[in-house]
């Protein structure tokens, strides 16, 4: 079981069950919420349990953006189309048990860093 | 002069080229939770940067505050009451930014889950500080 929270402590989730595609995502949405790249995993909508009310906020059609609206800490993203939820890796209590698994969406990146880890680029 | 806005675009903001002090990317365990990963960000005279719309501010420690968008929950700056300089959030850039990251700080705070390998400098808190 994974438990992770907001910065203020307010919100709270838990993650049961097998968690998938741990990544970092360099997309210009996830990079202008996040503030520079935002590292997430995914799992059944079902396994997450959130306990706290979070906004949502569409920046396209097909998919929303979780965050808590006291102290703006950016949690949680869905496809309308899809029963899974991504949650943000930065949120969780360590140990977390898990590695990132790949870059995506690094045709977007930012040009005030690099990506050096090793880690596949998709 | 580098500008940027929120993902939803109600907040902008902008400040001269020549006003940017250190770059870092900050592994803090306030900075991870609230953007969800690192948080990298250009320190720049508070009087220098420009801020169109209306961040709502948290106190997530005392004298200290963390602007966010509250339409769309983006991550966008920290100040301090007793500093001049402030914290404004490098993924909010729009187009090139002709800056570079110099350093990452708090690393003895980063998350289990990644490994920082750009061979930049590491410091275990603030960038004054030992290399980590």
């Amino acid at each position: 079981m994974l438990e992770g929270r907001c910065m203020c402590g307010e919100v709270a989730f838990s993650v049961s069950g097998k968690v998938q595609g741990p990544s970092a995502c360099h997309c210009g949405q996830c990079r202008k919420q996040s503030g520079h790249v935002w590292a997430s995993a995914y799992a059944p909508e079902s396994a997450i349990d959130i306990r706290g009310h979070v906004r949502w906020y569409e920046a396209s059609p097909t998919a929303k953006r979780g965050f808590w609206p006291r102290c703006g800490s950016f949690l949680f993203w869905t496809a309308h189309d899809e029963d899974t939820m991504s949650f943000a890796l930065g949120a969780l209590e360590s140990p977390t048990g898990i590695r990132l698994e790949k870059h995506i969406f690094t045709a977007d990146k930012g040009d005030y860093y690099d990506i050096a880890d090793g880690v596949p680029q998709k | 002069m580098p500008d940027g806005s929120c993902l939803c675009g109600d907040i902008r903001f902008e400040y001269p080229r020549d006003a940017v002090g250190v770059t870092t990317a900050c592994h803090c365990g306030q900075c991870r939770k609230q953007s969800g990963h690192v948080w990298a960000i250009a320190e720049v005279p508070k009087v220098q940067v420009s801020i169109e719309g209306a961040p709502c501010w948290y106190s997530s420690s005392p004298g200290t505050e963390r602007g966010f968008c509250p339409r769309c929950g983006s991550v966008l700056f920290w100040r301090a009451e007793d500093e001049d300089l402030m914290s404004v959030s490098l993924g909010a850039l729009d187009g090139p930014t002709s800056l570079k990251l110099e350093s990452h700080i708090f690393v003895k705070d980063k998350g289990d889950y990644y490994e920082i390998a750009d061979g930049l400098p590491q410091h275990a808190a603030f960038e004054e500080d030992a290399d980590a």
